[in-house]
């Protein structure tokens, strides 16, 4: 354990609501204790040296989403990302690609979700519509059960979206995320949506057939969802789809 | 009342999808594997070289439909047909695979930063196939054009387009870029579709594979100099 080192961080520092405030690098020096995280050393770093420093964070365990950044060229959660990875000491910290700035290194996720959910309808289509609260719920079979909750453990971080070139050449594709829940829906019995009604929200260039493999999805997800799986079956349950 | 809410979801969706979306990335990986493939082949065919000119003579004999000839000789007109309907797949893949050009520079300029920003080897495994697909567009119908309108094939009359028709120039160009394009193409249809579950092997055997056929087309390309550079103008074609 590289105890007592001193870490450089260069910061992505920017305030589009400050007046004439220009995009810079800030360098910042702290001492490394044991055990710890980005998002620890900016905690410490926004404490001690900069209240101004911004950035997200709600949960500092890895399921909320919120502190998705670019550490040293990889997109990550910064609560996830222990500083003794980097054995030169030196940590450069860049807000997430593709997403509004709000600040520094935080970006609206948020808003870019809430959008998607919208374009997409990423909600149950219940079969029956009609509502009836005495009947009781069909059980699901804890096989399709263990599927979908594969899917749903997605925490929306935004890495998926930031890491891949597609997305970011062409701002109307739809993303891993998108896709993912998609698939999620797709998976579902409960579900009225058809295989040809999903064609219609996914089956063209801004969906499952624009995406290019590049696969930065899959090997930067910080929770490690099967994109690359995912998304070739989509593609295959797609091109067969009779529309 | 029942609501019908899908009925309506269903017509406003309607717009979004077309039915081309799924044949063109069909059509682009059916013809990427069939090319790829092909290119497999050709590299190993044009390679007998190294084994020496009569192995050659008697590859070309056989591909050009040697046993079907009273004489026992290939026919030409084998490759000038073969050679349209490899232009004509190539056309096809051209085209659908120019759905994934950047086709602005805003476009250009994201792949830039995003390149520069995010460290991800399969990405830039990308751009390089992004290259050598715009180098392809101007290099490949050249040389499918002359196996069109010249396609006799020997090792005499092979070296003469090489060395005195000073096609080595084409094809030193041509090689790494077809080999690159082809081999990162076919890694990535196979992910893709999800033929494969696991990429780190199959990365491995792509590396490979380039290397191979790039150390098989170079040797075969300075074997067909060598030969050019001792025939005395005008040749006449190899017999064994």
């Amino acid at each position: 354990m590289s105890q007592g080192r001193t870490l450089t961080f260069n910061i992505f520092r920017y305030d589009p609501q400050v007046p004439d405030d220009k995009p810079k690098m800030v360098k910042y020096q702290l001492e490394e204790a044991p055990g710890m995280t980005v998002f620890i050393a900016l905690n410490m770093l926004r404490e001690q040296q900069d209240p101004s420093l911004q950035f997200d964070f709600v949960c500092r365990a890895g399921i909320c989403g919120s502190c998705a950044m670019v550490i040293n060229g990889y997109p990550t959660l910064a609560c996830r990302t222990l500083t003794s990875k980097y054995p030169k000491g030196e940590i450069t910290l860049m807000p997430l690609p593709g997403f509004e700035l709000i600040g520094d290194l935080s970006v609206n996720t948020g808003k870019f979700m809430r959008e998607l959910a919208e374009r997409l309808k990423l909600w149950l289509h219940p079969r029956n519509d009609e509502v009836d609260i005495h009947r009781i719920e069909a059980p699901m079979d804890p096989e399709e059960a263990a599927k979908l909750y594969e899917l749903e453990r997605c925490v929306e971080c935004g890495v998926c979206v930031s890491a891949c070139a597609t997305k970011q050449m062409r701002d109307t594709f739809v993303g891993a995320v998108g896709m993912m829940k998609i698939a999620r829906f797709e998976l579902d019995s409960r579900d009225a949506r058809s295989v040809e009604d999903f064609y219609h929200v996914i089956g063209n260039q801004d969906g499952v057939f624009g995406c290019m493999t590049l696969l930065g999805c899959q090997d930067n997800c910080p929770k490690d969802l099967p994109h690359m799986q995912q998304i070739a079956y989509l593609r295959r349950k797609m091109a067969t789809a009779l529309v | 009342m029942k609501v019908n809410s899908l009925q309506y979801q269903h017509t406003h969706y309607a717009a979004l999808g077309s039915p081309w979306s799924a044949k063109a990335d069909r059509i682009q990986s059916a013809t990427g594997i069939l090319l790829g493939c092909f290119l497999l082949a050709h590299l190993h065919f044009e390679s007998s070289i190294l084994f020496g000119k009569e192995t050659f003579y008697q590859v070309v004999q056989f591909l050009e439909g040697g046993m079907f000839s009273s004489d026992g000789h290939g026919m030409p007109i084998v490759t000038k047909v073969f050679s349209i309907f490899i232009m004509v797949v190539v056309m096809l893949h051209a085209a659908v695979a120019l759905r994934r050009f950047p086709a602005q520079l805003g476009q250009w300029r994201a792949l830039r930063n995003h390149m520069q920003g995010i460290k991800h080897k399969d990405s830039h495994a990308w751009f390089w196939q992004l290259v050598t697909g715009f180098i392809l567009f101007f290099l490949a119908p050249v040389h499918i054009f002359t196996m069109i309108t010249n396609p006799e094939i020997g090792p005499h009359l092979s070296a003469e387009r090489v060395y005195h028709a000073n096609a080595w120039l084409l094809y030193a160009l041509l090689l790494p870029a077809v080999v690159v394009h082809a081999m990162i193409g076919l890694y990535r249809v196979a992910v893709k579709w999800g033929l494969i579950r696991h990429r780190k092997g199959l990365r491995k055997a792509i590396k490979v594979l380039i290397i191979y056929l790039m150390t098989l087309g170079i040797l075969s390309l300075i074997s067909y100099i060598m030969i050019g550079r001792s025939l005395v103008l005008p040749i006449t074609p190899f017999v064994p």
